[in-house]
């Protein structure tokens, strides 16, 4: 679990964007981890969001995570 | 059955949980709102309230006035918003766009749905609805509740929000529109811990799973829909608060074809009440409608006078399938082309009633316009029993959660990834064989394609022992 968050996190600081569509975290992470199921990369992406290092990101209609300082701001 | 709650449910009263007096409420007079004028200028808004319906401005300027009469000091956001939100509806109507700035990191601590984020993009201008979050609330199944639940959530809402809601979301939620986002925790606190209620679904989760009135009120209905309804609510709480779909997902349950919560046009997964025996019928309550004695329609459309029932007109003609006959003055129905288009029981609903051998039939892929524009949903699975812990659908919602989950584009529904991969590949994926009813047009659509291992002896063949028959 710890090396699929480590891969979530890594990932969020290196990329150009600063909001990800759940696939892109999944592809991201099998890419270093590839035998890692979308289950289990879910679990380790709620476990960042209860440690309040991702955030979600809303638009009404499609959810994206976003790491947490990173781009948008809550005020906006 | 009765219904038995996951948890204990205590009873709400609204005397204990409200907020404002029924001074409060009451608080102004018919004549003070023909009087009342908002803070803006708002002329084509108001355009809205001169047609044949109920207006929601006119519903707005209640409120207005209803807020302005408060006293500061019992409302957590500004008292202005109504009137904001009515003065930024006219601006948008003056430059022909938007005002409102749509999505954000708002949301309750761990939920990735059930709040959508609504900023103003001339916040200076209407600095009461800079914030204009939306919260979803999670209806009870058939939205069946008390006055004492109604007035508690609509008293929390004038408090902390800005005192409108819809009733309800096309999905079926309650849903609470503006607030700012300092009062979404406090609210999220209320509904959870002391009204027991939940927030809905949005975003990319499962959405709030909706159903029909069913057994509680109707005959028709041919399984339990608030029963199945609340059992995938619970069991899939995780999909429907954190989400990591490629898009929306909706259940939606009807308990018969007349399809009461219409999940054939808006649910990706459509279950719908069906039976596999035949259509009971009482002959003598069809002579009673032949003789005028039981009014059709069950006595609706009784404001005009239609002349007297004609059951070959009114019914027989109409059915689709022309599956119905009169033989001997006894009504025939010849069950096995009988398409469940429910006209016939509608119209003599005394005569006729569904089958006993009840199920669901299950239909997958509807969306509202998106891409390719508005898609019903397909009929897959024609008959499945549903009964507790609905183990067999759990399995079959799973397969095609997997196949959407790893191979669905991001903002893609079920129904598009249908279209995309073809539908024997969704077949062979729930591993459910074709049937000739799923071919729309045979010649222009011939999706069902033979695989080797599915011919005897395979692609190959011996080119002498054909030729030994079939001359070149």
């Amino acid at each position: 679990m710890e090396d699929i968050k480590k891969a979530i996190i890594e990932f969020a600081e290196s990329s150009k964007k600063t909001k990800f569509y759940f696939k892109d975290l999944e592809k991201a992470v099998q890419k270093t981890l590839p035998d890692v199921k979308a289950r289990q990369i879910k679990k380790a992406a709620t476990e960042l969001i209860n440690e309040g290092k991702l955030i979600y990101f809303s638009t009404g209609s499609t959810t994206m995570y976003g790491l947490k300082g990173r781009g948008v701001t809550e005020d906006h | 059955m009765a219904f038995e709650p996951r948890e204990p449910q205590k009873e709400l009263k609204y005397d204990e949980l409200r907020i404002y007096t029924d001074e409060e409420l009451n608080n102004y007079t018919e004549e003070e709102l023909k009087n009342f004028k908002i803070k803006h200028d708002i002329p084509d808004v108001e355009e809205l309230e001169k047609g044949p319906w109920p207006s929601f401005v006119a519903d707005a300027k209640r409120e207005a006035l209803h807020r302005q009469k408060l006293p500061e000091d019992r409302m957590m956001i500004a008292r202005e918003c109504v009137e904001d939100l009515l003065g930024q509806l006219q601006l948008s109507f003056d430059d022909g766009e938007t005002h409102w700035k749509h999505g954000g990191i708002v949301g309750v601590f761990g939920y990735g749905g059930g709040v959508i984020g609504r900023y103003s993009d001339v916040p200076e201008k209407y600095p009461s609805i800079a914030h204009f979050h939306t919260m979803r609330v999670n209806q009870p199944a058939s939205k069946f509740y008390n006055t004492d639940y109604l007035r508690s959530i609509c008293d929390l809402w004038e408090y902390r929000g800005s005192g409108l809601m819809n009733m309800h979301g096309s999905t079926g939620d309650i849903i609470f529109l503006g607030t700012f986002t300092e009062q979404l925790e406090p609210i999220f606190y209320e509904l959870t811990h002391v009204l027991q209620q939940d927030l809905g679904g949005s975003g990319s989760n499962l959405r709030t799973p909706s159903c029909c009135v069913g057994r509680a009120r109707c005959e028709w209905a041919c399984f339990d829909t608030q029963d199945m309804c609340y059992e995938l609510t619970h069991y899939y709480q995780d999909e429907l608060h954190r989400p990591a779909f490629p898009y929306k997902f909706k259940f939606k349950f009807d308990g018969c074809p007349n399809c009461c919560v219409a999940s054939i046009a808006r649910a990706d997964m459509s279950f719908i009440g069906t039976w596999r025996d035949e259509i009971r019928i009482d002959q003598e309550a069809v002579q009673a409608y032949i003789n005028g004695e039981i009014a059709p329609n069950g006595g609706a459309h009784a404001g005009k006078d239609w002349g007297k029932f004609d059951i070959q007109k009114e019914v027989i003609d109409l059915c689709p399938t022309k599956c119905m006959r009169m033989e001997d003055g006894k009504l025939v129905i010849d069950n096995k082309e009988c398409t469940r288009c429910m006209h016939c029981i509608n119209v003599m609903p005394q005569a006729l009633r569904p089958g006993t051998d009840t199920g669901v039939s299950i239909l997958f892929g509807a969306k509202a316009p998106i891409l390719e524009g508005a898609q019903m949903s397909m009929l897959t699975i024609p008959f499945m029993k549903v009964e507790p812990p609905y183990d067999n659908v759990k399995e079959l919602i799973e397969k095609v959660w997997d196949w959407w989950m790893e191979e669905g584009k991001n903002r893609e529904r079920l129904g598009e990834l249908i279209q995309r991969y073809g539908v024997p590949k969704f077949l062979e994926v729930i591993e459910v064989p074709p049937m000739p009813q799923m071919v729309k047009e045979p010649r222009s659509n011939p999706y069902i394609f033979w695989k080797e291992e599915d011919v005897p002896g395979g692609w190959q063949r011996d080119i002498k022992d054909y030729r030994a028959k079939h001359k070149r």
